[in-house]
């Protein structure tokens, strides 16, 4: 059951943060996809809530060729779903979202809110990371802009203190020659996955690997970066091979905990297999890429 | 034969209940509200087996808004069962006295004005319970050393079952091959949308009235009289709209129950909704079954005998397990003729969640065994599981010997069908394969384990003078479109339009009554009904116009649409409206009412009529995640006659998602006792994009004993899937599955034994 | 803690209610307007019998504070016909077959409608993945594409 609480409506983002600053037991309800049912089941009982569904100011999608993409924090999924720009310059971001939930949820549940809660099943965090986004966020007394991958600190909880909000994603322009690709592992094609891999890949002028990016969901307390199958592929002429390779790592550096769904070494092992395509597919995408 | 010319039958006619259900007027017992209504809530035990030492329920009751707490001790403390007949099984006191036997049963129920204030008295309740040792698998719960779960109740075996006919061992013998293997199959939950609810109002007058969301209103009128002392007749049980039902809800739950009880102390309505969790644990769901199966056949590929042991998790209470005991037993013979065939079926208690009827009966898992068996073997001595199928096939006028006669089957046609489509499918890719599987079932049952007192099915069918009818049946509408059958059945047999029948159902106070939704009975039986009904009142009319129109003795009158007329002269005759004007005027105004009424006589052991079907499934393997895609389900399917034609489409491709759900995706996974999945992020239901096209190639048959030759469609449909699907992953992949679900990581593991046994 | 006054239009009509904040908009829309098409069949924002439509979106009505909808137009099952005139989708649904019990149909018809509102010349699979967010245990879906598809086809014209 939910419990009474008092709710507050700020008009703006200034009014927001001063009113979340004034209050020590407030949460912030935006979309309250997750929220509602954290608290139907009385896992989370503010008395205070503070709703920014309608704090116009973080609702927006902003592209420019050298700064990159900025998604304000209550910016809806099906907003960055249906976004044109997105679909051209990062259409992983597009894919991603056309899996997220159900229309329904994305019609109303926030980019912010879903970072926010920090989910390490969430499908936005992994690929955000893959793609190197940032994360700003802040309070009333001012800003942090931080890597999304360090702002993920355990399950469900962030870098935030009581009184910030998330405010903005900054993912950068992406390199010339860049792919980018994510997949999750589920029964049924709505379900958050029972693991999940993202993969990025950034190659120089020769074709060798610039940078690549691999980033686990559902494998750990956070989404999680393998940085020791990234160190692998850098600098190499990358194949087959060096993906296999890759996936094994990512199989016996992620911390699945197993459930119901899968044992953990089923999770380990389409880990492996996950990451392995998903490089694979990274890969062609950066070759293709003008 | 479907070629007759039928004005109504089997042509698009929209379901009758389709305006109410599009634009939201449709109201369920979900949504229904009395005035001074209150909310009920129950407490439920959260251990799997302990004695009930103490209930203290003051501070609940001094809760402001609580009107009342009940518990067992507030009852008449009746043990009741679905099957009344047989005392040892009325085995279930919903609000128990002494002990709770699993994780969710009720305990205590409670009512206050709002369903929070309810919710919040349910922590007020201070239950003392005696926690004792608890089981929870059948093949434990067997042992001599296993608690027992209900005294007096040996080794906690609750119903055996044995089918047997021809001399098996000597079967046996003629065998060139056999084979023996395990199956494990897992149970499934029914998962309505609508779940468990009831509203409940008791007045001075001693009489109840209940809403209830069910499967059948005149049961749950006589297991409610039956609980509470009323007399039946003071019972009045209303299903207005009925939010699904799949076999989980003919019996009594504790939403009807705890309702009642309340309401009769208050004399105030009280609603008991289930919440999904509540649903989930705590309604009775399809038997898990372990299967011991072997199977003897002659290298030309003759089946000479089988032999089949079966242990199910009975979970704490009887419910309808007993018949899906026997029936599972019985439909793993079909569709096949066996020269020596035994089957044990064991139904033991364990403290879970008790299982009891769900759509098949008990076949899909008897089918998943035995057809998968089947195509192993077939493998195994290089025959063609299509020939062999052809070969063994029940044919019309087989008899099972002591169990059944079959007077209609289109099984061969089915399988010649199915072969077709497949062949047209060609050669499949890598990691892709088609699996078939036939079988059969029955339409409705025959044995009275109820001891009902009435027919089977009866109707009234009434014309008032404009020639609009009122249609009283007691079959129940839970979504399957029975009311629409109905409709079309009355309209072609008076010879009127579907829109001039209106149906009455699910009002026991109207309808008469009728065994309700279950084993896919109700085309056949209360069709039956209603046929006769509406040909007694088609006769009155006729013998009127005989008289009104002054026709040779030799001739024959009939109506069709809306046309009263010679049959060897159909221009001659006279509008049914008229004839129904001056009938009525005939009979000092009173209208026509014609009477029907069936009940299956001398028909076997089972049923009065068995449907036929060979099902394909195309699936494909992701060899290194185990996932699987279903990519396509064609069926080729032999009901006899249809009727409803949107609702034979809708009844296949229904049965088709629920089948191919408890085929791969769907699971109840428990630990010590506890579901671990109660809710439908982790109880995987099949939604859109993972469904598949699942077409139709309809047989034509004729079924005697059916309303126009027509006999089930919706529950045999379920039978084949599982097995389709495992035959499937066995085609592409080699692998047997035993076990259900078919989950990726049983797969990855099968691929992983079947690599190492090749080295 | 305090009730409050919301004013919203519901189906064209405009409504105020005073509501506790934690209501949800459909305890809102089936309790205390007594629009009860609007079906509720899960805990967890899975089954989708509570589909709405709010200002043009589908959203799942128990996962929404009704104060949050302050101002905004919802439409709800029973706000799809229009003078006894049904709507398209409606329509198709009939004449498809696409709904048995029916407890899933308003939800469905909802999240159909807002698809086929906005779906420019969509695939089969975008239209199964416009009712992905909704439970259906009856039918197995295949009807309600079809329907969905006829009307996207233009079978349906608005009367």
């Amino acid at each position: 059951m939910i419990n009474d609480f008092h709710y507050l409506k700020p008009a703006s983002l200034k009014e927001a943060l001063a009113m979340y600053a004034q209050y020590d037991d407030c949460k912030v309800i935006c979309g309250g996809q997750s929220l509602l049912i954290v608290m139907r089941q009385g896992m989370l009982a503010p008395e205070y809530l503070l709703d920014i569904k309608h704090v116009k100011e973080l609702s927006y999608i902003k592209f420019d060729d050298k700064d990159g993409l900025r998604i304000g924090a209550t910016t809806t999924h099906r907003e960055i779903e249906k976004s044109d720009t997105i679909a051209k310059k990062y259409p992983v971001l597009v894919a991603m979202e056309g899996k997220l939930a159900s229309i329904q949820t994305r019609n109303w549940g926030t980019i912010g809110g879903n970072i926010a809660h920090a989910d390490p099943a969430g499908d936005p965090g992994p690929v955000l990371i893959a793609l190197k986004a940032e994360i700003k966020f802040g309070n009333a007394n001012g800003e942090k802009t931080v890597a999304l991958d360090e702002f993920f600190v355990d399950y469900f909880e962030t870098k935030m203190e009581h009184g910030d909000l998330v405010l903005e994603i900054h993912v950068p322009a992406p390199d010339a020659k860049f792919g980018c690709a994510y997949q999750k592992f589920n029964l049924l094609d709505s379900d958050m996955g029972i693991v999940a891999a993202a993969a990025s890949v950034a190659l120089n002028a020769d074709g060798t690997c610039k940078e690549a990016r691999i980033v686990l969901g559902n494998a750990g307390p956070t989404p999680l970066r393998v940085t020791k199958a990234e160190d692998l592929l850098k600098g190499k002429k990358l194949d087959d091979k060096l993906f296999a390779e890759a996936g094994q790592i990512a199989s016996e550096e992620a911390q699945p905990v197993a459930d119901i769904h899968a044992s953990e070494e089923h999770r380990r092992h389409v880990l492996g297999v996950l990451t392995k395509r998903m490089l694979k597919k990274a890969f062609e995408q950066a070759q293709k890429a003008a | 034969m479907s070629h007759a010319k039928y004005s109504v039958i089997n042509t698009h006619v929209h379901n009758i209940d389709g305006v109410a259900k599009v634009t939201g007027r449709a109201t369920y017992t979900f949504d229904v509200k009395l005035p001074g209504m209150l909310y009920g809530k129950i407490l439920r035990s959260p251990h799997p087996h302990a004695k009930i030492i103490n209930i203290d329920t003051t501070r609940a009751m001094e809760l402001s808004g609580v009107k009342i707490v009940v518990t067992g001790k507030d009852t008449l403390g009746i043990k009741q069962g679905i099957w009344r007949r047989y005392e040892e099984l009325c085995d279930e006191q919903v609000l128990p006295l002494e002990k709770v036997r699993y994780i969710g049963e009720p305990v205590a129920a409670v009512a206050a004005v709002t369903e929070e204030i309810a919710e919040m008295a349910l922590d007020l309740i201070d239950v003392e319970y005696e926690v004792l040792p608890a089981v929870y698998e059948p093949l434990e719960a067997i042992k001599k050393e296993a608690p027992t779960i209900h005294e007096g109740v040996e080794r906690n075996v609750n119903v055996t079952r044995h089918i047997e006919w021809g001399d098996v061992d000597e079967a046996f013998e003629e065998a060139d091959y056999i084979r023996e293997d395990w199956f494990k199959c897992s149970g499934q939950a029914h998962m309505c949308m609508e779940t468990r609810a009831a509203v409940s109002s008791f007045t001075p007058e001693g009489k109840l009235t209940c809403y209830a969301s069910t499967q059948s209103a005149y049961y749950t009128q006589g297991l409610l009289a039956g609980v509470l002392g009323l007399r039946e007749g003071d019972v009045r049980v209303l299903a207005p709209y009925v939010g699904g039902g799949f076999g989980g809800k003919f019996e009594l739950d504790a939403a009807m129950f705890c309702s009642a009880v309340m309401s009769m102390k208050l004399f105030k309505p009280v609603k008991v909704v289930f919440t999904r969790e509540e649903d989930f644990i705590a309604s009775k769901r399809r038997t898990p079954m372990f299967y011991y199966v072997r199977t003897g056949i002659k290298k030309d590929g003759t089946f000479c005998a089988r032999e089949s042991r079966m242990f199910s998790n009975g979970g704490a209470y009887t419910g309808m397990g007993a018949t899906a005991l026997y029936l599972s037993g019985f439909f793993h013979s079909f569709p096949y003729k066996w020269r020596g065939y035994r089957y044990d079926g064991y139904r033991v208690y364990t403290n879970t969640l008790p299982s009891t009827s769900m759509r098949g009966f008990g076949a899909p898992q008897a089918m998943f065994c035995s057809e998968q068996q089947i195509d192993w073997i077939c493998a195994d001595l290089g025959l063609d599981p299509f020939e062999v199928r052809r070969k063994n096939g029940h044919t019309e006028g087989y008899e099972v010997p002591g169990q059944a006669f079959i007077a209609s089957c289109g099984l061969e046609q089915c399988i010649n069908e199915i072969e077709k489509w497949v062949k047209s499918k060609g050669k499949m890719p890598p990691n892709r394969g088609i699996g078939i599987s036939s079988c059969g079932f029955m339409s409705g049952g025959i044995f009275n384990w109820f001891d009902s007192p009435y027919s089977f099915s009866s109707a009234v069918i009434t014309i008032n003078v404009d020639g609009t009818c009122e249609l009283h049946v007691g079959c129940q509408d839970i979504g399957q479109g029975s009311n629409t059958t109905m409709a079309i059945i009355a309209a072609e047999t008076l010879g009127v339009k579907v829109e001039d029948i209106r149906v009455h159902s699910g009002d026991t106070a109207h309808c008469p009554a009728d065994l309700g939704a279950w084993g896919s009975r109700q085309t056949l039986m209360a069709g039956n009904a209603v046929k006769m009904a509406c040909e007694d009142a088609k006769k009155q009319l006729l013998e009127f116009a005989y008289a009104e129109m002054g026709i040779n003795i030799v001739y024959d009158l009939d109506i069709k649409d809306r046309w009263a007329h010679i049959v060897a002269r159909p221009e001659r005759g006279m509008p049914y409206g008229d004839l129904v004007k001056k009938a009525l005027r005939a009979k000092d105004g009173q209208r026509i009412m014609g009477r029907g009424y069936y009940t299956p006589h001398r028909k076997g052991m089972i049923s009065p009529a068995y449907s036929y079907m060979m099902q394909a499934v195309d699936a494909e393997v992701d060899p290194e995640t185990g996932k699987i895609k279903i990519h396509e389900v064609m069926t080729a399917h032999d009901c006899g006659q249809p009727i409803n034609q949107l609702g034979l489409v809708g009844q296949l491709e229904g049965a088709a998602s629920m089948a191919l759900g408890y085929a791969y995706l769907e699971d109840m996974p428990f630990e010590d006792g506890k579901l671990m999945n109660p809710n439908l992020v982790d109880y995987k239901v099949i939604k859109a994009p993972e469904m598949p096209e699942a077409g139709i190639i309809e047989i034509d048959t004729y079924e005697p004993e059916g309303p126009y030759g027509a006999k089930e469609a919706g529950e045999g449909l379920t039978n084949p899937t599982a097995a389709a699907l495992g035959n499937a992953i066995y085609n592409a992949m080699g692998i047997q599955m035993k076990e259900l679900p078919i989950t990726p990581e049983r797969v990855l593991k099968a691929l992983r034994e079947k690599k190492e046994a090749q080295k | 803690m305090e009730k409050q006054v919301l004013r919203f239009k519901v189906n064209g009509d405009e409504y105020e209610v005073y509501i506790h904040p934690k209501t949800l908009l459909a305890e809102v829309i089936r309790d205390h307007l007594g629009l009860t098409g609007t079906k509720r069949g899960c805990d967890t924002v899975s089954c989708g019998a509570c589909t709405v439509n709010v200002n043009g979106f589908s959203v799942k009505s128990c996962s929404v504070l009704a104060v949050q909808c302050e101002g905004m137009e919802v439409t709800t099952v029973e706000g799809l016909e229009k003078n006894g005139k049904l709507s398209p989708m409606q329509r198709a649904f009939l004449d498809n077959g696409s709904y048995q019990c029916g407890f899933c149909t308003p939800g469905m018809l909802m999240s159909a409608t807002a698809f086929v509102s906005e779906a420019k010349n969509p695939t089969k699979d975008e239209m199964k993945e416009s009712i992905e967010g909704n439970t259906c245990r009856c039918t197995g879906y295949n009807s309600i594409v079809r329907a969905i598809e006829a009307v996207t086809q233009g079978k349906y014209k608005e009367e």
